[in-house]
């Protein structure tokens, strides 16, 4: 999956951004309180909203108040819309599909999916095509879309009607194998990996035997360490290599299989430690762990959301932790990061690069790789981390600057 | 006013002290709208930069003040090393400033503007001292300033020091022919 642009409208300071031809690798900077949190929690309140309902999704984000804490102040009657284009293969077909959703309060105040589309468009010119359309809880998805060819009175509609207006119509349908664009796209996004890692979490043993993924928290960094050692050596090979190489001190990592199958670290001095107990062991070296983990998972998330990968972490590490970011992006998941760290943007390429501003309480996203200064002075010499510590991501400071452009 | 003053300095506290500063030598003067900073991590981080900076800019009528610490050595040559870097744009458009020999010896030469700054230090004793009448003669401003007030920091004085300059009298020269170098540069902005 490649998201192509995210346009949202009126949630918290979100009131109005469009961001387009996104890259694989998306990176976020923007000083604090300018809204990189909100702009990484819409993944997260797409995915609740799927897994849980559109009232419990607002409640995690503004608490019992929900729908009147999370949508934008003074905007308050109208609806809080998400709109995400992405590339899908449908029935063999890779297809730029929009799913749009929008969400206001009924007459008595309740928040329900006042509208959900999924569609893409036939052909360059024409009315788009919709497989899936819901209002208020009513409405139709196609049964037949393997068949593009076929005119639209040739499509079978299946009318529903949803139990609940607040549940999204993807998640209902997203069930049934018929509704196979439902169907693909509520499974992507369950497999977004919005990384919420505590490290206390991921200290600790815990016995889970079916581990494929790390999670959110990362508290099955053991187990999923233990994967990756038994199914998938190589790329646990690489894990091993990479921290011998960044974290002085781990001389290797072995499994060194204890009765109940833990991973020991073992150190230079050769004694060995178990990683996941010893408080011996740094936050930061359990950290760059779980991330190289999560980053050589042999089956990538459609999408990787991480906030400030850099904490914990000395410096010289952050080009190879953007390195492996990138590779991972490469590799077919698309990654969202957002970084205060100079270090970390200075291997990252400006068209990659996305910076936030507030003003009057809303938040606007700017795009690096299309100012021409910005091309001018990377081009000379200077890196993006550069630029944001001297002060050029900033629009007050480039909006004299183009004028003499061409 | 067409165009805007671009000042690439060594570091913040510059920059702290040019936002108190320039509204007083500028009436009216805002950041973003008359003048952008772009503060460096250091000597050698503002040359290598300066190239860059002149090389990529490309708005008609903008101006760059270049400011530079001194770091003891030959000033004239130091001037000089920096016209070469800034050759990208007309000298006449470029104003270099060696600061004699750092921001805070421009403090020490405005003793009141210090006192107003930390009104809670007593400083009124202490200003007859012989050694702050000539104040560039110090190289160790900064320390001088923290044995007068315990746990000074850079950026944060010059936040509190920079509004209250005067910009007629000050015991470091050097100041004053920034003042006045910076009045010609914008004198011919229009």
């Amino acid at each position: 999956m490649r998201i192509e642009t995210i346009r949202v409208k009126n949630f918290k300071s979100l009131q109005d951004i469009e961001i387009g031809s996104l890259p694989p690798l998306c990176v976020f900077v923007g000083r604090n309180g300018t809204g990189k949190t909100t702009l990484f929690r819409i993944f997260a309140f797409l995915k609740n909203c799927l897994q849980y309902n559109v009232r419990a999704a607002l409640n995690r984000e503004g608490g019992r108040n929900g729908y009147r804490e999370v949508v934008t102040r003074g905007h308050e009657g109208e609806e809080i819309e998400i709109e995400i284009q992405f590339r899908l293969d449908i029935a063999g077909t890779n297809r730029l599909v929009t799913y749009l959703i929008g969400i206001g309060p009924t007459d008595a105040g309740s928040p329900i999916v006042k509208r959900e589309i999924l569609r893409y468009k036939r052909g360059r010119y024409g009315a788009p095509f919709h497989f899936l359309d819901f209002t208020e809880g009513e409405g139709y998805a196609i049964s037949n879309e393997e068949d593009f060819s076929k005119r639209d009175e040739e499509l079978e509609k299946e009318f529903q009607r949803l139990d609940e207006p607040h549940t999204l119509a993807i998640k209902g349908l997203g069930q049934f194998a018929r509704f196979k664009a439902a169907n693909a796209f509520r499974q992507l996004i369950e497999n977004w990996h919005i990384s919420d890692f505590h490290v206390s979490d991921a200290r600790g043993v815990k016995d889970e035997d079916d581990t494929r993924h790390l999670t959110a928290t990362g508290d099955n960094l053991p187990s999923m360490a233990r994967f990756l050692y038994e199914q998938h050596r190589p790329a646990f090979d690489q894990v091993r290599e990479k921290m011998r190489r960044h974290i002085p001190g781990v001389d290797d990592i072995e499994v060194k299989v204890t009765e109940d199958g833990r991973l020991l670290m073992r150190y230079a001095d050769g004694t060995f430690d178990d990683p996941f107990i010893d408080k011996n062991v740094s936050d930061g070296t359990i950290k760059m762990f779980s991330y190289l983990v999560l980053l050589h998972d042999p089956s990538p998330h459609p999408i990787l959301c991480v906030e400030e990968p850099e904490n914990q972490l000395y410096p010289q590490l952050m080009i190879s932790l953007a390195e492996e970011f990138a590779a991972y992006a490469q590799r077919g998941g698309q990654v969202f990061v957002s970084t205060h760290s100079p270090d970390f943007l200075n291997a990252i390429e400006l068209n990659e690069i996305f910076w936030l501003e507030k003003h009057a309480g809303i938040t606007q996203v700017h795009r690096a790789g299309e100012q021409g200064l910005l091309q001018r002075l990377v081009q000379e010499g200077d890196r993006p981390g550069y630029l944001w510590t001297e002060g050029f991501l900033d629009s007050r400071m480039l909006q004299e600057t183009e004028i003499d452009e061409g | 006013m067409r165009g805007r003053v671009v000042f690439l300095l060594e570091e913040q506290s510059m920059h702290n002290a040019l936002q108190g500063l320039l509204p007083r030598i500028f009436p009216g003067w805002q950041e973003y709208t008359h003048w952008v900073a772009v503060p460096h991590q250091g000597k050698s981080d503002l040359e290598r930069s300066i190239p860059r900076k002149l090389k990529s800019w490309r708005a008609p009528g903008d101006r760059f003040v270049i400011l530079r610490d001194n770091d003891g050595g030959d000033c004239m040559a130091l001037k000089a090393r920096l016209r070469e870097l800034a050759r990208h744009k007309p000298s006449e458009y470029v104003l270099i400033r060696i600061v004699m020999h750092h921001l805070e010896t421009w403090f020490l030469g405005d003793f009141d503007a210090l006192a107003s700054g930390y009104p809670e230090h007593d400083l009124t004793t202490l200003r007859q001292r012989a050694k702050f009448r000539e104040p560039e003669r110090l190289t160790n401003a900064s320390e001088e300033i923290e044995k007068l007030i315990p746990g000074y920091r850079k950026t944060a004085g010059a936040t509190r020091i920079a509004p209250h300059l005067n910009l007629a009298r000050n015991a470091a020269p050097s100041f004053g022919v920034f003042v006045d170098g910076l009045r010609t540069l914008t004198a011919t902005m229009r």
